[in-house]
């Protein structure tokens, strides 16, 4: 019994070691913190899988639209993609923009399928339901300290979902659909019709 | 005093929630709006299109216009120049 009460103490201490460790780590201002730095491997592991189960947890629930893939939510949500999102996530045809090299994380090339991109996108499951729900909750939510801004304050979830079926069908335009799609000027004229 | 005080910040509260809701209107981003480029349509293999898929019903939606216009042009001529004027007379005459 002497020993399972020595072995609690030794933990207490190790851990209140560790702690103030962790502080004076923090307190120091050693650790870059600049974009241009990678993180090392555990703390992108960390921040990774806290992102990752985060996401998938708040998502699982999200009821996706059974009219996702029409030509209306393709025109609408891709002339607000170009708009709000291109110069980060590209568009057909384009490599990297200021934003892919600067930001850190690296802004996911959405263009690219979920295989390019080398992991998926539905987490967990990989099922490609998961995938459209965790796109949404991103939209509607972002991410903190990454870049990505939620837009679910100042965006109705019907326009975020117009996005969500855009992005459906990114990875398959070729760049001259990609600019007739996504073009809003004269579109009002031939919606008339 | 308090009263003094109170328009002006009533008023920049109005003017924020007005800006903030124009900045989010699609409208907004009509003023650096690109018009579709239908012109690529044409170069596009059409045995391969499937009509019955949305992004090429998006596309054609979006090029609707364009097409009719370039169907009426084909069928009067090849001038498109000669066309674009005849097509801005009838324009004109409609409108007044």
């Amino acid at each position: 019994m002497p020993t399972l009460t020595a072995f609690i103490k030794s933990l207490l201490i190790a851990t209140v070691i560790g702690l103030v460790c962790a502080g004076l780590f923090i307190y120091s201002g050693l650790y870059p913190i600049g974009a241009d730095v990678p993180h090392n491997k555990l703390s992108y592991w960390l921040l990774e899988t806290l992102r990752e189960r985060s996401i998938a947890r708040a998502a699982s629930d999200i009821q996706i639209p059974n009219n996702l893939n029409t030509s209306d939510r393709l025109l609408a949500g891709g002339a607000d993609y170009n708009d709000m999102c291109a110069g980060c996530h590209l568009k057909p045809g384009k490599k990297e923009s200021d934003f892919t090299i600067g930001l850190y994380p690296a802004p996911p090339n959405l263009t690219a399928t979920a295989d390019a991109h080398g992991h998926e996108h539905g987490s967990d499951t990989g099922s490609k339901e998961a995938a459209i729900q965790r796109q949404f909750w991103i939209i509607k939510h972002g991410i903190k300290a990454s870049g990505m801004p939620a837009w679910g304050p100042t965006h109705s979830d019907e326009r975020i979902w117009n996005m969500v079926a855009f992005l459906q069908r990114l990875p398959s335009l070729t760049p001259d659909q990609y600019q007739i799609v996504t073009a809003r000027g004269n579109t009002s004229d031939s919606h008339d019709h | 005093m308090k009263i003094k005080l109170l328009s002006p910040v009533l008023v920049l509260t109005a003017l924020g929630v007005t800006f903030s809701a124009q900045a989010h209107d699609p409208k907004e981003h009509m003023k650096d709006a690109e018009n579709p480029n239908c012109a690529t349509m044409k170069d596009m293999d059409h045995s391969k299109m499937d009509m019955n898929d949305p992004v090429m019903q998006a596309m054609m939606k979006q090029c609707m216009k364009d097409m009719h216009h370039g169907d009426d042009s084909h069928t009067m001529g090849h001038d498109d120049a000669s066309d674009d004027d005849h097509q801005d007379e009838q324009h004109s005459e409609h409108q007044h």
